[in-house]
């Protein structure tokens, strides 16, 4: 039956991976400037009855409270943002020199953000499971992760603090980056950094 | 009388289905609650990147009669500091030295990145709860040996050769000067 079976079992896995990257590796010229290191925090407890919004609620927190024991964590893990510019789209039209002005002006690629990562394992800050109650196993807390890093994502997206933070960090760190090597010279020219938009 | 009973058992089951959607469609409340996200640090660098790296990766362990497997998603990129780079500049050519290459993987923040495959015990009713000490360990050395693959298919190689060509290319055009940019191990510096 097994071996009946297995053809099927084997095209259906075919067609779950069919134009899904299972690995790639790409060749990019980058200037990172800054990393922003972003944490997020999640619990998990019984409901109570006071906070119970309605009878579905009030009936959940009942079934909670009948149950021996309590079962109470909270987890963490880090999220990494980084700013950068896209070297590959510098011409060279893109640095000036003025000799009579003694200065020296570039016009740096728009500073972009992205996701580069999360931190592979994740904080137990606190677990207590007593009485009867099921233990927060390796697939609960894969959920849970899942969960935390939709809602950072859409937090990320709506609160324009972070990637703000981010660029202004990455703008200040491109103009003493891009000063100290334009302008270290004996020369003693200016440099002045614009950004495209 | 027989109408009776039919209207009753009507209301019964109608009072039932009542119950039943209310409950279904009723706003209930999560045990997880999800706290704002907040900013632990904001660093400051100048890291030239040349390769990136997406690759799915199994995730498999076992401590003692307990076993996990995984599948994990795995993003990194290797980069070269190069805000402490050291140039010669006593000739007309300047001359610089490609630093140690940085290489950074973690955990994708794509959906469905981390999910546990199957978690098991060989002992009959013995639990297969693998705590998150466990598990962070498997994770590591699946990191470790991610790490040592990338060395291995030459990956390593290809983004110094590439930085090289790009260090040039961003030095010349900046400064305007002939620029030669050597590499001392093109190989890299693998973890011993």
């Amino acid at each position: 039956m097994l071996l009946l079976s297995l053809p099927f079992l084997l095209a259906s896995c075919a067609d779950d991976t069919k134009g899904r990257i299972v690995s790639e590796i790409k060749s990019v010229n980058k200037l990172q400037l800054s990393q922003m290191t972003i944490s997020k925090l999640a619990t998990i407890d019984d409901l109570r009855l006071n906070d119970a919004e309605n009878l579905k609620q009030g009936v959940m927190a009942l079934g909670d409270a009948m149950k021996v024991g309590n079962r109470v964590a909270a987890y963490s893990y880090d999220t990494y943002l980084t700013a950068y510019i896209d070297l590959s789209t510098l011409l060279p039209d893109d640095v000036r020199i003025d000799d009579h002005a003694r200065t020296i002006t570039i016009d740096l690629p728009a500073i972009q953000t992205e996701f580069s990562g999360r931190d592979l394992g994740i904080n137990e800050v606190h677990y207590r499971v007593t009485g009867l109650r099921s233990e927060i196993d390796a697939r609960e807390r894969a959920e849970i992760k899942e969960k935390m890093n939709t809602a950072l994502k859409k937090e990320v997206e709506e609160k324009p603090f972070f990637r703000d933070r981010l660029v202004s960090s990455a703008k200040a760190k491109a103009q003493t980056f891009f000063s100290s090597l334009l302008g270290g010279g004996d020369e003693g020219y200016s440099v002045i950094v614009n950004f495209k938009n | 009388m027989k109408t009776l009973y039919k209207l009753s058992a009507l209301l019964i089951v109608l009072a039932v289905c009542g119950v039943a959607a209310y409950f279904y469609f009723a706003p209930g409340k999560s045990r997880l609650t999800l706290h704002d996200a907040t900013v632990k640090e904001v660093r400051d660098m100048a890291r030239l990147c040349t390769v990136e790296i997406y690759e799915e990766v199994p995730v498999r362990g076992h401590v003692g009669d307990r076993h996990l497997i995984a599948r994990e998603v795995l993003v990194g990129n290797i980069s070269f500091d190069i805000d402490n780079l050291t140039f010669d500049t006593s000739a007309d050519t300047i001359r610089v030295s490609l630093p140690r290459e940085i290489v950074e993987v973690r955990e994708s923040t794509e959906p469905g990145s981390y999910t546990v495959i199957d978690n098991w015990n060989d002992k009959f009713m013995g639990s297969s709860v693998i705590t998150v000490e466990e598990e962070n360990k498997m994770k590591q050395l699946t990191l470790e040996s991610f790490i040592r693959a990338v060395y291995r298919k030459g990956y390593v190689r290809r983004a110094r050769a590439e930085a090289v060509a790009n260090l040039t290319a961003m030095l010349g055009s900046l400064t305007g000067k002939p620029v030669i940019v050597t590499d001392p191990t093109p190989e890299g510096y693998p973890a011993k």
